[in-house]
């Protein structure tokens, strides 16, 4: 009996917890990064890689933004079922998304700390961070980075 | 060109749906998957352990014994002792197609188990609880019944499969083995019909060698009233018939067949010696 509890009632205790911390963590950061999203309203951040003709460039640097951030269980278990049979991976898609904007938000503030006035040829990059589990097949986290050329114009 | 702020939108890279729901829609479904699977191959593997001879079933487990089995010495006075009960009972079973061995293993769970090709495993918790000859002839009797029905093959399937599914389930070796043993409890737990065929049998071989089939459940009895009551009960039960309702079946069948309820009971030599004999 003990075991099965141990086997069972554990891991779903943990998942439990696991859901109710990581949701409020999940919100948080959403609201976070919607704040600072106001801040930076009417920062261009641009993907284009040649500047129109009319822009005067004063001085340009590389910036960068990177985030690490890590699966809670729940979300890794939930993922793990959908590796049965296919399909989206929804407890994923909040992860990823505010990873892309808090690396896009660092970036920028970067940028705008620094005086420029523009990112331009922003680029995302995406890897993996293994840990031993699984023999360094488990995931540890996700890395988002990205950059761009940051300008002044004159 | 004109840059044109705009604040992100929300909602395009985030599936509206949540978290919980797509964790219960998840584990519903699969659960509903995994247990039509697991029923379908119960079936499919009991008709196909089914369908193997008991002359093949002979030949490929004729020297076969479980990994984990712990026999006690080869010279052991009870296992001579029971082999020789074995034998007379086996007598009275026709043509037996089986050549029977008996092994005895360590344990402080009173129980008897029958494995494919003939083997029977007695516990010394049962050979040291039972108090007499007939006590004894009738657990080796009962176990006879499965083989007769040959229930030992149809168990076998019933825990691979199980086991089998909840490896797959978890994921993890760490829940084979607990997996292995819930589904032997489980499945024990719809075999009653099973139990009572093979209690019939055994009842029928104790009557023909002994003439009545006095004492065939007094075992049952004390393990029901007291003598044994304790863990080892709780873990008799989960894996046998409830031990109250086995001995009142027992009665209603004897006396039901004619078979005589009293008459003279063999002791049995080991009893009362507390460590089996040294040389």
């Amino acid at each position: 009996m003990i075991e099965i509890l141990l086997n069972f009632g554990l891991p779903i205790l943990i998942m439990l917890i696991a859901f109710f911390v990581g949701s409020r963590i999940e919100k948080r950061h959403f609201e976070d990064i919607q704040n600072r999203e106001e801040a930076l309203h009417g920062f261009p951040a641009v993907s284009f890689e040649k500047l129109p003709a009319d822009w005067k460039v004063g001085s340009v640097d590389l910036v960068s933004g990177s985030v690490v951030i890590s699966l809670d269980y729940f979300k890794r278990i939930i993922a793990g079922l959908r590796g049965l049979i296919g399909g989206r991976i929804k407890t994923y898609e909040p992860l990823l998304e505010r990873a892309r904007r808090e690396a896009l938000l660092r970036m920028t503030e970067s940028a705008k700390s620094q005086g420029f006035d523009a990112v331009v040829n922003v680029r995302l990059e995406t890897s993996r961070l293994a840990n031993s589990a699984r023999n360094g097949k488990g995931t540890a986290g996700i890395e988002i980075l990205a950059f761009g050329t940051a300008l002044s114009l004159s | 060109m004109k840059f044109i702020p705009r604040k992100p939108r929300e909602g395009i890279n985030v599936s509206d749906v949540h978290p919980l729901a797509e964790a219960g829609a998840l584990v519903a479904g699969l659960s509903i998957i995994f247990t039509v699977v697991a029923v379908a191959l119960f079936y499919a593997v009991e008709l196909a352990l089914l369908s193997i001879s008991v002359e093949t079933e002979v030949q490929l487990f004729e020297n076969w014994a479980p990994d984990d089995l712990l026999s006690v010495s080869a010279d052991d006075e009870r296992k001579t002792q029971a082999q020789e009960i074995l034998r007379r009972l086996v007598a009275h079973w026709g043509d037996a197609p089986y050549q029977f061995r008996l092994e005895i293993v360590e344990s402080d769970v009173p129980n008897a188990m029958a494995y494919p090709g003939g083997l029977i495993v007695v516990t010394t918790e049962l050979l040291d609880g039972v108090a007499s000859e007939n006590e004894l002839a009738f657990v080796l009797g009962h176990e006879l019944g499965h083989f007769r029905n040959r229930d030992h093959l149809r168990m076998l399937g019933r825990v691979a499969v199980i086991g089998l599914v909840f490896v797959a389930a978890t994921g993890t070796d760490g829940g084979a083995a607990l997996g292995v043993r819930i589904a032997d409890i489980a499945q024990r737990s719809f075999s009653r019909g099973q139990e009572s065929a093979a209690d019939e049998f055994g009842l029928q071989v104790v009557n023909a060698e002994y003439g009545h089939v006095d004492h065939s459940w007094n075992f049952f009895d004390r393990l029901n009233d007291g003598d044994l009551r304790s863990s080892k009960f709780i873990a008799y039960l989960s894996t046998h018939p409830s031990a109250a309702d086995r001995s009142d079946r027992l009665k209603v069948l004897a006396h039901d067949q004619g078979w005589p309820l009293s008459g003279p009971t063999i002791q049995l030599n080991w009893i009362n010696i507390s460590s089996p004999a040294d040389p």
